[in-house]
C-alpha cells in the first residue's frame, strides 16, 4: 500500500469532511430559519427539551439489550431501543409503556435502509452512547472444520462487523452533538486471538477479530474529532445467545442483569484517552 | 577346561554374536519402518502447493522452491497470462506444474483437490490475496460488499483451501499450512487509521488459522501466518522503493520462517525476520 498516499487521502477526507460538514452546519442554519417559516410535511423529531442523556441501543429486544434498556431508564437516561421486529418486542412494549423515555423503534442491522431512516428520523436528537450490542453467534454445528458453512459467515459478518461500521457512518453526527460522544459496541472475549485456547466457533470468533480491528480503526479516526470509541465483553452470560443446554457447561455462567451492570460500568469508564480499549467485564483490560 | 583367557574371549566372541545379532533385527526392522512409509524415503521429493502464483511474491515462492528441488503446483486465475510462471515451467518440467485456481471458486478448490488426493502436499502456502483499494474502505464512504470480497479472498479462501487439503498435508512428510498474513492485521500494532476492511480480513485470518493451529496440533500439522513486510509488488504499487525489500528477499526470510516452524511453534506469526508479531 501507498502509505503515504493513503495518509494524504485520509487527511483530504478529513478535510473533506470538515468543509462538507462546515457547509452543511451553514445550510442547516439557514435552512432552520426557512423551516420555521414554512412547515415541511415530513419532519425529523424536534430537538430535545431536556438534557437528559441519549443511548440507542441495537438488539433491545431481549438479553443484554434488553437489561442495557432497563438500567439505562432506571438511571433517568433517554432510550432508543431499537430491535427488528417491535411488534414481537413484548418484553420490551412493556417496559416502554411505563417509562415514556423509552422510545421503540425498527432497526435491522443488516437492513441499511432501516439504519439510514432512523438516523434521519432522530437527526435533532443527540446520542450520548451508540451502543452497537446486537449479535448472532451463528450456530456451533456451521462452524466446525471439515464440516463448515461458509455462506454462515457471511450473515455472521453481516450482523457483528458491517453492522457496527454502518451504524457508527449513519449516527457519527448524533454522537458528535452529544455530550459523552460514545460509540461503544459488544464484542467478545472469543475474539481475543491470544486468548482462545481450543479450536471453536471459527465465525463466531473471526467476526470478533475483524470487529475489534474494524473499532480500532475507528477509534484512531476519531479521537481527534473528540468521539470515543470502545469495546466491551460481557462474559458468558445466560441468554438466548447461548442454547440451554450449553449454558449448563459453563461454570460461572453470569446473569444478564449483572453482565450489562459491569459494561455500563465499563462504558463510564471511557475517555479520549483510552479510546480503543477492549475491556472485559471486570474492568481490566483485555488483549487482543 | 578352558582358561580364564579363553573364557574371556568365548564370552566376547557371544557378547559381539548378540550385539551383531541385535544390529541386524535393528536394521530389519528399520527397513521395515521405512517400506511402511514410503514418502520417507531418502529420494523424496517434497511438494509445494502455492495460491498466486503468477506474480510478486507467490511467484518469488515457485522460484525459490523450485531452485532448492521442490516439486512446484502453482496455482493462479488466468495460467494463460502468465509468463513468467511459464517461462519457468519450460526451465523445470519435471518439478513445476500449473493450475488454474481463483481461490474463491470452492467447487475448483474440490476439483483440484480431487485431482491431487495422492499427492502429499508438504506446504500449503496460501499467498493469495487482495486489498480491496484504498479508496472503497474510507469512514463514512464504505462500500461493505468490497469488504466481503476482500474477506472472501484472504479470509474464507484460506480456510476453504485448508479443508479442501487436509488429508494431502497429512499425508506429507513437512505437514505445513501456512498463510501469508500482514503485519496490517496486527490490532496490537494499528497506529493510524487506514485499510479497515484489508486490514480486518487479516485479524480475522489470524483468529481463523489460530483456531486451526490448535485444531491440527495433535494430528501433526502445523500452522503459521508469515509476513512478507512491505516488499516491491504490484501489491504495493505507488511506494517509493527505497520502503520497500526486493521479492527476493522478503520470500527468502519466510521460506526461512516457514523451514523453521515446528507443532510446537504452531499458530505463530512470524515478521520476516523471525520475531513474533503481536495479535
Amino acid at each position: 500500500m501507498d502509505k503515504k498516499k493513503i495518509e494524504a487521502t485520509a487527511i483530504d477526507t478529513d478535510r473533506r469532511d470538515f468543509v462538507a460538514g462546515t457547509a452543511s452546519l451553514i445550510a442547516g442554519m439557514m435552512a432552520s430559519g426557512a423551516a420555521s417559516a414554512a412547515e415541511s410535511s415530513v419532519q425529523p423529531l424536534a430537538a430535545p427539551a431536556t438534557q437528559k442523556n441519549t443511548v440507542l441501543v441495537t438488539g433491545a429486544s431481549r438479553g443484554l439489550g434488553f437489561e442495557f434498556t432497563r438500567q439505562y431508564s432506571q438511571l433517568g437516561w433517554r432510550i432508543i431501543a431499537t430491535c427488528r421486529n417491535p411488534g414481537n418486542a413484548e418484553q420490551l412494549n412493556a417496559l416502554a409503556a411505563e417509562n415514556s423515555d423509552i422510545r421503540v423503534e425498527r432497526i435491522d442491522v443488516v437492513d441499511h435502509q432501516s439504519i439510514d431512516d432512523l438516523a434521519v428520523k432522530y437527526q435533532n436528537m443527540p446520542i450520548d452512547v451508540l451502543l452497537n450490542n446486537a449479535g448472532i453467534g451463528g450456530g456451533p454445528e456451521n462452524q466446525l472444520f471439515g464440516r463448515l458453512d461458509y455462506e454462515v459467515f457471511y450473515e455472521v459478518l453481516a450482523v457483528n462487523c458491517v453492522g457496527p461500521m454502518k451504524m457508527a457512518e449513519s449516527f457519527l453526527d448524533h454522537v458528535k452533538a452529544g455530550t459523552q460522544k460514545k460509540i461503544i459496541t459488544v464484542s467478545s472475549s472469543q475474539g481475543s486471538i491470544s486468548q482462545v485456547s481450543m479450536p471453536m466457533l471459527y465465525w463466531y470468533r473471526s467476526s470478533k477479530s475483524a470487529l475489534n480491528m474494524l473499532m480500532t480503526n475507528l477509534a484512531l479516526q476519531l479521537k481527534r474529532r473528540k468521539v470515543i470509541v470502545g469495546l466491551v465483553t460481557p462474559g458468558a452470560t445466560a441468554t438466548d445467545f447461548i442454547s440451554p443446554e450449553f449454558r449448563k457447561r459453563i461454570p460461572g455462567i453470569r446473569e444478564p442483569a449483572v453482565a450489562a451492570a459491569d459494561m455500563m460500568r465499563n462504558i463510564d469508564k471511557f475517555t479520549l484517552e483510552n479510546t480503543g480499549t477492549f475491556f472485559n467485564y471486570d474492568g481490566d483490560i483485555m488483549p487482543w | 577346561m578352558i582358561t580364564f583367557g579363553q573364557l574371556v574371549l568365548r564370552i566376547n566372541k557371544l557378547r559381539s554374536l548378540v550385539a551383531s545379532g541385535v544390529l541386524v533385527l535393528v536394521l530389519g526392522l528399520s527397513t521395515t519402518w521405512a517400506a511402511d512409509d514410503p514418502e520417507f524415503a531418502d529420494d523424496y521429493v517434497p511438494t509445494v502447493f502455492i495460491t498466486g502464483a503468477n506474480r510478486g511474491l507467490g511467484l518469488g515462492f515457485t522460484q525459490q522452491y523450485l531452485a532448492r528441488g521442490w516439486k512446484v503446483i502453482a496455482s493462479c486465475r488466468k495460467p494463460d497470462k502468465a509468463e513468467a510462471l511459464n517461462e519457468l515451467a519450460e526451465q523445470y518440467p519435471s518439478l513445476l506444474t500449473i493450475e488454474q485456481l481463483d481461490v474463491v471458486d470452492f467447487e475448483r478448490v474440490d476439483a483440484l483437490a480431487a485431482k491431487y488426493s495422492e499427492t502429499p502436499v508438504d506446504v500449503l502456502l496460501l499467498n493469495a490475496g487482495i486489498s480491496g483499494g484504498n479508496d472503497k474502505q474510507m469512514f463514512t464512504k464504505m462500500e461493505f460488499a468490497v469488504f466481503e470480497d476482500v474477506l472472501r479472498v484472504n479470509t474464507i479462501a484460506p480456510l476453504k483451501m485448508s479443508e479442501a487439503f487436509y488429508n494431502h498435508v497429512k499425508s506429507s512428510r513437512e505437514k505445513k499450512i501456512i498463510t501469508v498474513s500482514s503485519s496490517e492485521g496486527s490490532i496490537a500494532q494499528a497506529n493510524m487509521p487506514r485499510l479497515y476492511f484489508y486490514r480486518s480480513s487479516k485479524a480475522a485470518v489470524n483468529m481463523v488459522m489460530k483456531n486451526l493451529a490448535m485444531q491440527l496440533k495433535r494430528r501433526g500439522i502445523s500452522v503459521a501466518m508469515v509476513n512478507p513486510g512491505p516488499t516491491d509488488t504490484d501489491f504495493m504499487a505507488g511506494l517509493p522503493k527505497s520502503m520497500l525489500r526486493p521479492t527476493e528477499d522478503a520470500v527468502s526470510d519466510m521460506i526461512r520462517n516457514i523451514d523453521g516452524l515446528t507443532v510446537e511453534t504452531t499458530g505463530s506469526f512470524y515478521q520476516y525476520d523471525g520475531t513474533i508479531i503481536p495479535w
